[in-house]
């Protein structure tokens, strides 16, 4: 599914020199495909706001930030201009690859327009991958591409005008670098085919001294795979953070819940768990003194902050609750002296803003804007005159199951059933994995979950190149950025898996993944996702994993090669998934 | 110095200076400053040659004003070279520079000499000897020579190098034209060609008209011609029509392809001074014409980039009715008695020394790199020229509109009053 048909970018306006402040709010400079970022946002800005009402929401101005599309015909001429196609496509280290993107020249029909542009603006941007195949329905590319933000407040032109070209060579580069092109290898792509346009946005936010952040971020999806308490899947999900969105887009600790019950938390075990599994750094901008130099690096303007930082910068009157120790509770809000928790309690429980009414009115709105169900990322921010601004940053469609695959409950703890899960995501049959890879877990130390991603990212390239899917197993987050909560692997290290399995292991047990670019991967490839954690029907026959024949062992992993295929069901309307044998033990 | 021929052109720039100091109503000192030039360096140049005889050459160094800044133009090597056509480049290079926003004035000079008949070790010695007569009167804040007609970057390296020898230092900002690597700049090649389709890409868009949609003939095919040509594919327009001059033949061939002629194809059968093989080209599938036919081509823009004096009250008539934009890649290649018809068909004009400054910007920022000791990439060059050629064209094309005027004359009153400003503001008028 195309969200805009076969619109390129000529139904975008062109960028006229000189208008910034006073003109279109989306336009174009040069010609081409925009891509699947760009359509999203400006199918959003055509069709969505106008379904808005302002009257509706008198606190929130409700907005898409101005932004400028650099479509793929720039991109084609950069690559003949420079001749990158050759060490682009080859097998070249990332390092290079980098070093020849950032000395390559922009094609002089683009520059004047862009230096121009970079003229009129002062405000933090986000300069962002929109390429062809990235967010098409069947081909997530979620979190392939990078995202480089810039905090465009030094002085004189010419140095933003630098440090912009910087970051458009640093996307265009990320096309090619190794998780890119292992991303392609799993999907069987042609990578010589891949476009990428570029949108230039300003970032939402306020300036907090030398830091730029939103007062919070989301990502909220209309269908939600984990519906917890009495939510339905078509209820939908809506993930919180403060600061900037990257901390829930990479899997870090967000708050979920969902609009119907916007009280009701995540499933947590006590305050103490709660307090564990909440939010406690965010993201910014570094407005301050410049960092060292690393134009290939994706976070070089970026800060990883506390959130007393917040405090101190007064943005979390509507994001937390404080713990009392005397009742072992929560109270909302900063009234009290206390540790923070990022509940969004004010916000969701106090309803000190709407925010959940605008939620529970254009998440159904987009969604039928778009056609499918959607993903939304935003960001608010809040100023002290009580005008806030409710700014949508991307729209993308979501995969949603088709067809019947039922598991009942009972199914999941019939004879031959080696793995069974009662939180599962995907939807269908899969009858053709032979090999299944797990973290042994006898030998899994939490501290040393990087080493365990290498051995993964060998496994996998060894099963990718044998075309041989697999099923995967291991304890915490797969794909968390944070090495404590499970295996940081991106999906170019595991991309051969068709099955993964996220299990609790003692006391790891973090919510199970939202990071939206790997989800959409799992989604967009027909993964199975299951989650076994403790309690209940869910559970793993790990003696009979031990029985089966080992074709590898490292430190961490063992890859088990059976003689008949596993028989996998995955029910994505019940959550429920079951994996047995080819044949009945 | 050689003698003066009948034809002055010092006088029609005076005349034509005149004209629009009418205009503008420009007071008496001002006019009488302005219409000569404001100081003049003739010497003499002893070479011992190779065959052990001395020759003395006629040099000279002519700065027509410097109240924008200091003098730039280039040093030139011609056998019948005249003062008064050395005194007219003068005058224009003060215009270019001031319609394009530059803080510089306009000088221009050279050698009488035929390089073609010197070795390289005698070039180099009267490059050396200009530099010793003339170096008290020129240097990164006086005036600043450039290459010009038969002189080149290694002449332009002798010079500053000689000039260096003088003053003591290292000062890579006395002269451009310098190669990349020598305190040379990135964008001097493409520049002037760069420059002209800048300006008509302006001009299309006031028109409301895509490049994408268009066609261009365009006479010449050397250095300002190709990268127009380039920028102006780049753009989506589409070439038909190139003319250039055989050497052996010692006439002008048109090269026609309807359908566009191919840019890397021909740069592959082109010698280093412009000239394409015309029996490659017809292999090629080019219609080789007679010279003339890139003027009166079916398209909508024309871009003479090779010579003076092509277009006249005679040509202007063989000009298509389809032809929208004139934009004039070359000094003087339309004569002042061609203008009327030019307005009276309707053809937008870019005037040469606005359309044509791209490389007189580049040499601006050459000397700004060159000065700081610190060069730029190719990028930030290419876009600071973007931006100062866009931004000259609509001062232009405004004050055009506003005064109702032509945009050559506007070009003209824009560059003579901003001069006249710089005087009366320095309190010499």
């Amino acid at each position: 599914m195309d969200l805009m048909g076969t619109k390129g970018s000529e139904s975008l306006p062109v960028f006229s020199r000189g208008t910034w402040e006073s003109g279109e709010g989306v336009s174009r400079i040069g010609r081409g495909e925009i891509g699947g970022k760009a359509k999203g946002l400006v199918l959003m800005a055509d069709s969505l706001l106008a379904r808005v009402s302002p009257e509706e929401f008198p606190d929130f101005k409700i907005t898409i930030p101005r932004m400028v599309v650099l479509p793929t015909g720039m991109f084609d001429t950069f690559m003949e201009f420079n001749d990158l196609w050759d060490l682009a496509l080859s097998d070249t280290s990332d390092t290079r690859i980098a070093q020849a993107f950032h000395k390559a020249t922009l094609p002089p029909e683009y520059v004047g327009d862009l230096r121009d542009f970079i003229s009129q603006v002062e405000t933090p941007l986000a300069v962002r991958s929109s390429s062809l195949l990235e967010d098409a329905l069947d081909h997530p590319f979620a979190g392939v591409y990078a995202t480089k933000m810039i905090p465009n407040n030094q002085p004189d032109v010419d140095t933003r005008f630098q440090r912009l070209v910087e970051a458009i060579r640093f996307i265009y580069a990320s096309t090619y670098f190794r998780s890119a092109k292992n991303y392609f290898e799993g999907s069987g792509l042609d990578h010589a085919g891949e476009k990428m346009a570029l949108i230039i946005q300003e970032v939402v936010g306020n300036r907090h001294e030398d830091r730029f952040y939103p007062r919070f971020s989301g990502v909220a999806r209309t269908f939600n795979y984990y519906p917890s308490g009495g939510a339905r899947p078509t209820d939908g999900v809506v993930n919180l953070a403060l600061g900037l969105g990257r901390q829930i887009v990479d899997g870090e600790l967000s708050w979920s819940y969902s609009p119907p019950f916007p009280a009701a938390p995540p499933p947590f075990n006590d305050v103490g768990d709660r307090m564990r599994n909440t939010q406690t750094t965010f993201w910014a901008i570094n407005m301050g003194t410049p960092p060292p130099p690393d134009p290939m690096g994706e976070t070089e303007f970026l800060l990883n902050l506390d959130l007393t930082q917040g405090e101190r910068d007064g943005v979390l009157d509507h994001l937390v609750s404080t713990y009392d120790p005397n009742s072992d509770r929560l109270r909302l809000g900063l009234g009290f002296k206390g540790p923070r928790i990022l509940d969004f309690g004010p916000l969701l429980v106090g309803e000190t803003l709407a925010f959940n009414d605008l939620m529970r009115k254009i998440l159904p709105l987009a969604e039928r804007t778009a056609g499918c169900p959607v993903e939304l990322e935003f960001a608010v921010d809040c100023d002290e005159s009580g005008q806030h601004r409710f700014c949508l940053l991307q729209m993308r469609a979501m995969v949603i199951p088709e067809g019947e695959s039922k598991v009942s409950p009972l199914d999941l703890n019939a004879p031959g059933v080696i793995l069974a899960s009662e939180h599962g995501l995907g939807h269908g049959m899969k009858n053709d994995i032979c090999d299944i890879v797990f973290i042994k877990p006898e030998d899994f130390q939490l501290s040393r979950t990087r080493s365990i991603a290498l051995e993964v990212e060998k496994i996998n390239a060894s099963l990718l190149a044998a075309q041989r899917p697999y099923m995967l197993i291991g304890f915490g987050r797969w794909g968390s950025a944070d090495p404590w909560l499970g295996v940081p692997v991106d999906w170019g290290q595991i991309s051969g898996a068709r099955v993964i399995v996220e299990s609790s292991f003692r006391e790891l047990n973090p919510d199970p993944s939202q990071g939206s670019h790997f989800f959409h991967n799992l989604i967009g490839f027909g993964v199975f996702y299951l989650t076994v954690r403790g309690g209940g029907s869910s559970r793993i026959n790990w003696d009979w994993l031990n029985d089966q024949k080992t074709v590898q062992e490292t430190e961490f992993l063992k890859h088990v090669e059976l003689t008949k295929p596993l028989m996998i069901r995955m029910d994505g309307l019940a959550g429920l998934g079951v994996v047995t044998t080819g044949t009945e033990s | 110095m050689s003698s003066e021929s009948a034809f002055n052109p010092f006088s029609v720039a005076q005349a034509e200076f005149d004209r629009i100091a009418d205009l503008i109503g420009l007071d008496t000192g001002a006019r009488q400053l302005l219409r000569s030039t404001q100081r003049e360096y003739h010497f003499n140049i002893p070479v011992r040659m190779d065959d052990g005889s001395v020759q003395v050459f006629q040099g000279y160094r002519i700065q027509h004003n410097d109240a924008r800044g200091p003098c730039k133009g280039g040093v030139r090597f011609h056998p019948q070279e005249t003062v008064n056509t050395v005194r007219a480049l003068a005058m224009w290079m003060t215009w270019k520079c001031a319609v394009a926003d530059l803080p510089l004035g306009g000088g221009k000079g050279g050698v009488i000499c035929d390089p073609h008949n010197l070795s390289p070790r005698e070039q180099e010695l009267l490059c050396r000897g200009w530099v010793r007569q003339a170096s008290s009167n020129v240097g990164p804040v006086r005036d600043i020579p450039a290459p010009d007609m038969m002189t080149n970057a290694q002449h332009m390296l002798w010079m500053l190098d000689e000039y260096e020898v003088i003053t003591g230092g290292r000062y890579p900002g006395a002269i451009t034209g310098k190669p990349v690597g020598m305190g040379g700049s990135l964008g001097r090649t493409q520049a002037t060609g760069y420059g002209v389709v800048y300006t008509l890409r302006e001009a299309l868009k006031e028109m409301d008209i895509k490049p994408q949609d268009t066609t261009a003939s365009v006479q010449g095919f050397g250095n300002v011609a190709q990268y127009a040509i380039e920028l102006y594919n780049r753009l989506g327009g589409k070439v038909v029509c190139v003319s250039c001059w055989d050497q052996n033949d010692e006439v002008s061939y048109s090269y026609l392809k309807p359908e566009g002629i191919d840019l890397e194809e021909l740069k592959s059968i082109t010698d280093h001074f412009g000239g394409i093989d015309h029996s490659r080209a017809k292999g090629l599938g080019y219609k080789v014409l007679p010279g003339e036919v890139w003027l009166s081509q079916e398209v909508d823009i024309l871009i003479p980039a090779a010579i003076e004096n092509q277009i006249t009250s005679e040509s202007v008539k063989l000009i298509s009715d389809r032809v929208k934009i004139l934009a004039e890649g070359a000094n003087g290649p339309t004569s002042p008695d061609a203008d009327p018809f030019l307005e009276e068909k309707g053809i937008f004009v870019i005037p040469d020394f606005l359309a044509n400054a791209g490389g007189v910007t580049c040499s601006y920022f050459e000397q700004v790199q060159s000065n700081m000791n610190y060069y730029w990439e190719l990028g930030d060059i290419l876009s600071r020229l973007d931006v100062k050629m866009t931004a000259a064209f609509y001062a232009v094309f405004d004050l055009s509109r506003k005064r109702e005027v032509s945009m050559r004359d506007a070009a003209y009153m824009l560059a003579i009053d901003r001069v006249a400003m710089a005087c009366r503001d320095r309190g010499w008028i």
